[in-house]
């Protein structure tokens, strides 16, 4: 075909599309008029997608926001000359994160051009309670770009633990941008818009689909449930507590970070991959165990409601909860251990199968805390010995840093290690 | 799990009987009429207790008809002709004479994997590769055999069969090694240090085997897991990334849960349709195995020479194995569960 042709083509087809669009909206007229029930839900549908999360502020969104259903976690490489072409490609990638978060108008620039937007949400790109959170992996401070002696103090590649298979190809990156939205067609927009918006100065190192299990109660404040049916986040710090997000999460003026790194923090991800079939064949008591939790209802062992201490103090023998359980080596709740506690942020994740016919499913760990090595670092150390071990194999992930949020409108995520 | 099904199950039971025994008691009219039966508990504290010699449509006395039903409920008969009931665990002191027939059998084939590293240590210094990976096969399926060692011999595991990256583990040097070098093209002859070093461990597998502490727990669990690993690490490729030689892992697994639930026949028998249900999945399993090895001309194809009928075949009957082997830990409880206490 030569350009000539295919340019007309193109006229052709547009003109096409315009007819059929007009033809399509007639007929959602009259389906609303028509029917009271889809309208009602229709209108529901239309407030969610109308939600807006900041995507300026402080700290970065999607960090200590409530998590929407959806996410996808895009590990970037930058593939850079040169440190000019790599600011271009951050301020893209932060510039079009923010358009999408906020919401826009499709809008339409030439017929004959490949329009600005995909367009596969419609005539306007809701914001649907989207984040779109970018971290940096130690990656991006080696010679490259001059960053050596601006790397968060505490950044490193992530370490193979004892019990992983990471596979090269599904761990580490230069950047890494988690997108959450409550919609899956929203958050695959995104993707598609942001890869256009960097192309050619980012290439993909991995990326993954995760989607969190529905509120199904008992009660608005239920931790949903991971792969295991296990409910994943009870003891999560409360992070409403702004003195415990500064002891816990924050990066603070005296933790001898560079001056940018102020109000970031550490994201720790881990794929890993759940042994699922091996985990349903395993009796109930036996499964209760390896957690330290009732099944249903997420209490600890011997309590009645989820967010009930566990007493360990009551329990030192492990009569009640094993001193292997994974509730237990986790969070021992103790003094000394008070400052190793994580904010854990995960996402299920469902991959197809393996060549056995195993499904490939499992949990996209997500984890931010101020010092990995205090806090991440120290409690996946305890969990060595936990029995839960045979039913995962963790996979992939990395360790990056998430720098502060975007300040004012020219503002972009990156700019303070950057400029 | 299986706990709490056994519970409900002789609450069932009991239920049963109480609606017999209150259908048998003699009330106006015809004494097995339609009336709407009362709940078994105003039964109880009655004036005075009905006397009940017999069950309705039956010539059996109400006594015995109440155990007849409990075991026909909860239990059966095992192998050697006494009524069980999976109420009741097993005395651990039972396992004795299962764990000591495996420990011979393990035994004997870790004296035959000593000889299979000796051959694949002759073959190696003989230079054909083709030799070499057959001498492999060989060593490996015949560690594979073995089963339910894993977790019981100590680093001697690692050091024998180890892949990088294993839990505590650094080195790298075992069978997998090897597999390494000749599937990937290390010169035969360059891996005999390797082997040496590997005839060595397996020198003191033997002697691991015949003293390693195995519990009643340990092994019921084992002729659950082996075919779980066999799945997970074998039919997925993962513990074989090189030979592909997951089917005839896959099979000596088969063997090796066979062996252990031979053993364990006369304790699982009667309890539940446990061991019934298990022995037909292997049958399956061994059944599709040799079809697909006569397919290949009568040796272990590699998985990525399966037809997709076949890799279909073998994944749907390892799953359906893995589904009743599932009950074998439940089946051979040595003690009941116990409530945990509860937080005060």
């Amino acid at each position: 075909v030569s350009r000539l042709n295919r340019r007309s083509f193109l006229t052709r087809s547009a003109l096409t599309t315009l007819g059929a669009a007009a033809g399509l909206g007639a007929g959602l007229a009259t389906a609303d008029a028509g029917a009271a029930a889809p309208a009602s839900s229709f209108a529901l549908e239309e407030r969610g997608l109308a939600l807006a999360v900041p995507f300026a502020g402080r700290h970065q969104a999607g960090i200590l926001t409530p998590p929407p259903l959806n996410a996808t976690f895009l590990a970037l490489d930058s593939v850079a000359p040169d440190r000019g072409t790599l600011i271009e490609g951050l301020q893209a990638l932060s510039g079009e994160a923010r358009r999408l978060c906020e919401g826009d108008a499709v809008g339409v620039l030439e017929l004959d051009d490949p329009p600005p937007d995909s367009g596969i949400l419609g005539a306007v790109d809701r914001p649907d309670s989207q984040t779109v959170t970018i971290a940096f992996g130690a990656s991006l401070f080696d010679g490259r770009y001059g960053l050596e002696a601006r790397r968060p103090r505490r950044l490193r590649e992530m370490p193979s633990f004892p019990g992983d298979l990471l596979d090269p190809t599904r761990t580490g990156g230069d950047v890494l941008v988690q997108i959450c939205a409550t919609h899956r067609d929203t958050v695959v927009h995104t993707v598609r818009e942001l890869m256009r918006a960097v192309a050619g100065r980012f290439a993909i190192r991995w990326t993954l689909d995760g989607f969190k299990s529905a509120q199904r109660g008992p009660t608005p404040h239920s931790s949903t449930r991971n792969l295991f049916a296990f409910r994943d986040g009870t003891a999560n710090p409360d992070v409403d507590d702004e003195r415990l997000m500064s002891r816990l999460i924050w990066v603070g003026p005296r933790h001898g970070e560079p001056a940018w790194a102020l109000d970031g923090t550490y994201q720790v991800v881990r794929t890993i991959r759940m042994h699922v079939e091996f985990w349903d064949r395993v009796g109930m008591f036996e499964q209760q165990n390896m957690i330290g939790r009732e099944r249903v209802s997420g209490a600890p062992i011997g309590g009645s409601g989820e967010f009930e201490d566990p007493r360990y103090d009551l329990d030192p023998h492990g009569r009640r909860i094993p001193l292997d359980a994974h509730i237990r080596l986790a969070n021992p709740r103790t003094a000394p251990t008070a400052d190793q506690r994580i904010l854990r942020r995960g996402y299920n994740y469902h991959r197809g199968v393996d060549p056995a016919d195993d499904l490939d499913q499992g949990l996209i760990f997500v984890a931010f805390n101020q010092d990995i090595q205090r806090q991440f670092a120290t409690i996946q150390t305890r969990l060595m010995n936990e029995p839960m071990l045979d039913y995962i194999t963790p996979v992939g992930g990395g360790y990056f840093f998430a720098p502060p949020g975007v300040r004012g409108a020219a503002d972009w995520v990156g700019s303070g290690l950057l400029s | 799990m299986r706990g709490t099904a056994a519970t409900l199950t002789l609450i069932a039971g009991v239920a049963l009987i109480a609606v017999i025994v209150a259908s048998a008691l003699p009330s106006g009219g015809g004494a097995f009429s339609t009336r709407s039966l009362a709940p078994a508990s105003t039964n109880t504290g009655a004036a005075a207790p009905p006397r009940i010699s017999r069950v309705f449509d039956s010539t059996i006395p109400a006594k015995r008809y109440g155990s007849l039903i409990a075991h026909l409920e909860n239990g059966g008969t095992n192998l050697q002709g006494q009524l069980v009931s999976d109420l009741s665990p097993i005395a651990p002191a039972a396992f004795a004479a299962p764990i000591a027939a495996y420990r011979a059998y393990a035994v004997r084939w870790s004296n035959a994997t000593e000889t299979a590293i000796a051959k694949l240590r002759r073959t190696l210094a003989r230079g054909s590769r083709a030799a070499a990976r057959s001498a492999w096969l060989a060593a490996w399926v015949s560690y594979v055999h073995l089963g339910a060692v894993y977790g019981l011999i100590g680093p001697l595991d690692h050091r024998i069969d180890g892949l990088p990256g294993e839990l505590g583990e650094t080195s790298f040097g075992g069978l997998h090694r090897i597999e390494l070098g000749l599937w990937c093209g290390a010169p035969p002859a360059s891996l005999q240090p390797l082997a040496a070093s590997l005839a060595r461990a397996v020198d003191t597998l033997p002697h691991a085997v015949a003293t390693a502490q195995i519990s009643p727990l340990d092994y019921a669990t084992r002729g659950h897991e082996i075919l779980e690993d066999a799945q997970r690490d074998f039919l997925s490729g993962l513990d074989v990334p090189w030979s592909g030689a997951g089917v005839a892992g896959t099979a000596a697994a088969v063997a090796a849960t066979d062996e252990v639930i031979d053993t364990l026949a006369p304790l699982m028998s009667g309890r539940d349709n446990t061991l019934i249900e298990v022995d037909n999945e292997l049958a399956l399993m061994r059944a599709t195995l040799a079809r697909i090895r006569g397919e290949h001309g009568g040796s272990w194809p590699a998985l990525s020479q399966l037809t997709i009928a076949q890799r279909e075949a073998l994944n749907a009957a390892t799953a359906g194995a893995l589904v009743q082997l599932q009950e074998v830990p439940g089946t051979l409880e040595t003690a009941q569960l116990a409530q945990p206490p509860s937080l005060p």
